[in-house]
């Protein structure tokens, strides 16, 4: 992908997004060249470990990264506007307006001086004409919506006085409240037990179906992105590894990351079998190898993996693997391979 | 709520009567030491020694003799020193209270507007030029010592300067407000600016850290995601959290510093305060003052802590909860 | 008593006092309230609950962290809970514990060779040469190079620490290895070599395990038998497969209903069952059956009457008035 080839029709549209931290031990690349697009009403899932860039790089295109040494190069167009390298006034509007935030950990999201509804009104009068009083009117009714009981007395309690999944419904309340077209929600169940992580999973799912937003839903969880993601970028250290649909890239993997990942999750809903491990450790981001950044561990290296390869691929179903069609045959039918089934 | 505020009170009474003994015991109590000489001063005719005796039941059980004190001190109130004879204790401190509260009115108001707004302007320049600048100015204001400072400001103004640009400085000294507004502040302004340099040193420091720390909040990250701008983000996120342990430094600052603790500027410039009366009293082992100043010091300090748990609680919404 | 359970615990109760006052007294915070359970030797026994659920707090109670507000638990046969500190010492050794934080675990001022060696040092076993050489043992058992014996914990990955700490508990050869969240701090591809290597080690030096985890995935992976807890008890304990298929408690299988899951065959998803609300607070219980108000199988006798925990199956055990899936579960093993 090129940065000609912006999609004109997706409501975000990534191209070579790359950002990278300038420390005293060098140049640290946290992203490197990631592209993808997330149409209307779609659901995008950016799923990796730890390290993989996949925080920064939604942080960076909407100018969260607040540290001097950074670098941000790429092309990130929102509804066809170029927001990269917009002023910081104007990302401003942006924030919140247009594009709703939510994080991973609802217990320290929220300032705890103020009600829910000052933070709520505090959000809807930084972008819309309104009353005090028709703002409070409107969070009460946002609370309503994210299944807040009694949502007219709540709006006047502190954030300490409601549950963790509670809390993370009225970050939601507060995200959604000015109709954003995307949502962004960085790991928004991991701090949740599974019953609530659930109940919000739906919520959010509900809410997306009203409010006819996109959302892009950054987690390490596999099966998070199964139950709610239309498309998946899976990456690794700071570079797209694979990017496709969500049943095609769980279903009929093509990058040996994506093999591993999917064969390390232990299943509730299967009887259990030796876990896949990939071998070594993550790599650091100061020793990112030239050429496949996954070669060191991959079990399927190749001379030809010492150049970077590229993210290519029919139809939907990308990947950044030098692997051909035949030798995937081929691993399939020797391996027991997750995901290649 | 009120729940706490009651228990709060109720365990500074408690602390209060604990401090009371102790003081007592320490001075009446210390092993070897007569009492009675030490009340009736250096040089005391057996005669007056004899009357300390019967006055403070030197030969009466302990509680008895504690029971006596305190009733001297608040109920009669007629405790007197033995040094300068007659003058009662408990007058001389009122008389002094006022004094004390006006150097320390003028003092919050510049150390509280110093000190937040280097502090904020510190926070918000951070890792530029003027960051270090304020933070530099801040550890000079704090480590000054304040008689020297005191000392050297009046060098100035009454020195060589004096008949030129500080013509106008009073020579120390304390002109009460009733008489003359103008001739009080005027009094009072460089104590007013030598006791406030220490404390703006201290808050703007301490805000700079809390700050900063805040800033870092996983809040203030949810504030910037809404649009916010920066400038709200900084002054009713961040500050407002940062207040709160402003807030109990402050109650205690304050409580500390109207029992007493002023003492070394009311005594360079001059100001019969309670810092100064307490002061004289060390310089002549005056007992019965010593006594009475360190209550009324103590006094303050207690209260001022138990203000302050309680104000914590109003500020911060969490606190309440536990209490 | 046979000679095949290692742990038995009966009716434990842990509670502290709590801030709450009703009507003037003060509740009581009820963490563990009344568990059984027995753990066989040289199985896996995971159990899993929420957050809240008192797992933690029963782990310790058993292995004697904290005292039990009531209750017998029964190590080899010994009854730990009237035994003083110096009597429950050589029963310690037998029992060790892996914690879930690989960062806030490991003393950062010692050096990872010392934390390993540590627990030998202060048991006096063996000379200083003897250590040495099993410590070197015990890097290699858990796939680390001994050479970073003088290295200090923050040098290392969170997957490496935790291996560390998993080389620790095993330093005094314990017959009993209790885990709590051991992995939860680790990503996915992490998380598989520590599970690996625990189940390699178990095999190798028949360990017992008692691994508490929230999980479900990785507790049904590591588990010959499962446990789940709610508010304090088991409300389901059983063979870990028949248990993940067949769940008898309505609470496990909301619980399974809504692990999110890959949706990599056709396999028809289980249906969904979102229990609706929060949990409720621990000295606020409920009246009868603790899971009744969030029950979607609830009756009056719920509300009412606690439900025993009893074997409704050989080796299914569960506390409910209306079990779930019981004529699925075979009557006669």
């Amino acid at each position: 992908m090129s940065r000609e080839d912006h999609s004109t029709d997706a409501v975000l549209s990534v191209r070579d997004l790359s950002v990278s931290f300038a420390t005293r031990q060098g140049v640290v690349r946290a992203v490197d060249g990631l592209s993808f697009d997330v149409g209307a009403k779609e659901v995008l899932g950016i799923v990796g470990e730890s390290g993989s860039g996949k925080s920064v790089a939604m942080y960076s295109m909407l100018g969260l990264v607040r540290d001097a040494n950074v670098s941000i190069s790429g092309s990130v167009l929102f509804e066809g506007r170029e927001i990269l390298g917009l002023s910081d006034t104007d990302m401003q509007s942006v924030r919140g307006g247009e594009v709703g935030m939510i994080f991973q950990d609802p217990m320290t999201a929220l300032t705890p001086v103020y009600t829910v509804g000052w933070q709520i009104v505090e959000q809807l009068r930084a972008h819309n004409e309104m009353t005090k009083k028709a703002a409070y009117e409107r969070a009460a009714e946002l609370l309503a919506e994210v299944g807040i009981p009694d949502p007219k007395s709540r709006v006047n309690h502190y954030p300490h006085e409601f549950s963790g999944g509670m809390r993370q419904r009225v970050v939601i309340a507060m995200a959604l409240s000015c109709n954003p077209k995307l949502l962004i929600a960085d790991e928004p169940t991991t701090a949740l037990d599974v019953t609530t992580q659930a109940q919000i999973l739906e919520l959010m799912g509900r809410l997306q179906a009203t409010h006819g937003s996109s959302i892009v839903i950054i987690t390490h969880d596999m099966g998070v992105i199964a139950e709610i993601a239309h498309r998946v970028v899976v990456m690794y250290a700071g570079r797209p590894a694979e990017i496709g649909p969500e049943i095609d890239v769980v279903r009929s993997a093509r990058h040996p990351y994506t093999w591993g990942l999917l064969g390390a999750v232990p299943r509730a809903d299967v009887k259990s079998r030796r876990l896949v491990t990939i071998p070594g450790n993550a790599v650091s981001p100061l020793e990112v190898p030239p050429g496949c950044a996954f070669a060191p561990r991959c079990q399927y290296r190749m001379d030809i993996c010492e150049q970077r390869p590229p993210l290519r691929g029919a139809h939907d179903h990308l990947d950044a693997c030098w692997l051909s069609d035949e030798q995937r045959l081929v691993i399939r039918s020797t391996a027991t391979v997750r995901g290649v089934s | 709520m009120l729940r706490f505020t009651i228990k709060r009170l109720a365990s500074a009474v408690l602390v209060m009567f604990t401090i009371s003994v102790l003081v007592f015991l320490i001075f009446f109590a210390t092993p070897g030491v007569n009492p009675a000489a030490r009340i009736a001063g250096r040089s005391a005719s057996p005669q007056v020694l004899a009357n300390v005796a019967k006055e403070f039941g030197l030969n009466r059980p302990l509680p008895i003799r504690y029971g006596l004190m305190m009733y001297h001190l608040f109920i009669k109130q007629d405790l007197s020193s033995y040094v300068n004879i007659g003058d009662r204790i408990i007058p001389q401190i009122t008389a002094a209270a006022p004094i004390t509260l006006s150097l320390i009115f003028g003092a919050v108001v510049i150390w509280l507007l110093v000190g937040v707004s280097a502090g904020v302007i510190a926070a918000k320049n951070k890792g530029k030029f003027i960051d270090p600048l304020v933070m530099f100015f801040g550890i000079a204001a704090i480590s000054i010592p304040v008689y020297w400072l005191g000392q050297m400001v009046l060098l100035v103004t009454q020195g060589g300067l004096h008949t030129s640009i500080f013509a106008w400085a009073p020579n120390g000294g304390y002109v009460s407000l009733t008489q003359s507004p103008w001739q009080w502040a005027l009094h009072l302004l460089f104590p007013w600016l030598t006791l406030a340099s220490l404390y703006a040193g201290i808050y703007a420091r301490v805000l700079r850290g809390e700050l900063i720390n805040n800033m870092n909040e996983d809040y203030i990250r949810t504030a910037r995601a809404k649009g916010l701008s920066e400038r709200r983000i900084l002054y009713r996120h961040a500050l407002r959290c940062s207040m709160i342990s402003i807030v109990s430094l402050f109650g205690l600052d304050v409580g500390v510093l109207v029992g007493g603790a002023a003492l070394l500027t009311e005594v360079v410039f001059g100001l019969p305060g309670v810092g100064f009366l307490t002061y004289q009293g060390l310089q002549n082992l005056d007992l019965p003052l010593i006594m009475g100043c360190v209550m009324y010091g103590a006094f303050f300090v207690v209260l001022a802590s138990a203000v302050v748990d309680v104000l914590y609680a109003y500020i911060d919404p969490r606190i309440r909860v536990v209490a | 008593m046979s000679d095949d359970v290692l742990l038995r615990a009966t009716d434990v109760v842990k509670n502290y006092a709590s801030r709450r006052r009703v009507k003037g007294l003060r509740t009581l915070n009820t963490a563990v309230n009344g568990v059984s359970l027995e753990v066989k030797r040289g199985e896996t026994l995971g159990i899993v609950g929420e957050s809240g659920c008192g797992k933690s707090t029963l782990a310790r109670c058993l292995v004697q962290l904290l005292p039990v507000t009531s209750g017998s638990v029964q190590f080899n046969g010994v009854e730990l809970t009237t035994l003083s500190r110096r009597q429950l010492r050589p029963h310690r050794r037998e029992m060790q514990l892996v914690f879930q934080d690989p960062y806030a675990s490991l003393n950062p001022r010692r050096t990872v060779g010392d934390i390993v060696a540590d627990p030998m040092r202060i048991n006096k076993i063996g000379s200083d040469a003897e250590i040495s050489s099993r410590v070197r043992g015990l890097f290699e058992t858990v796939g680390l190079d001994p050479s970073a014996l003088r290295r200090y914990p923050h040098e290392f990955s969170g997957g490496q620490r935790q291996r560390i700490g998993i080389a620790r508990s095993l330093s005094l050869n314990p017959s009993l290895v209790v885990a709590d969240e051991p992995v939860s701090a680790l990503d996915v591809s992490v998380q598989a070599q520590v599970l690996n290597l625990m189940t390699d080690l178990q095999d190798e030096f028949k360990l017992t395990y008692l691994f508490i985890a929230h999980d479900l995935g990785v507790v049904r992976h590591v588990s010959d038998r499962v446990g789940v807890m709610y508010l304090g008890e088991i409300v389901e304990l059983g063979d870990a497969e028949a248990l993940y298929e067949k769940p008898l408690h309505p609470y496990t299988e909301a619980l399974l209903s809504v692990v999110p899951e890959l949706n990599d065959t056709d396999a028809p998803r289980r249906e969904r069952i979102i229990i609706s609300g929060d949990v409720p607070d621990p000295s606020d219980r409920p009246t009868g059956c603790s899971f009744h108000p969030r029950c979607p199988a609830a009756t009056e006798i719920c509300t009412t009457e606690k439900p025993d925990f009893v074997e409704l199956r050989p080796g299914r055990f569960v506390a409910c008035h209306h079990p779930r899936n019981v004529d699925a579960v075979a009557p006669t093993t």
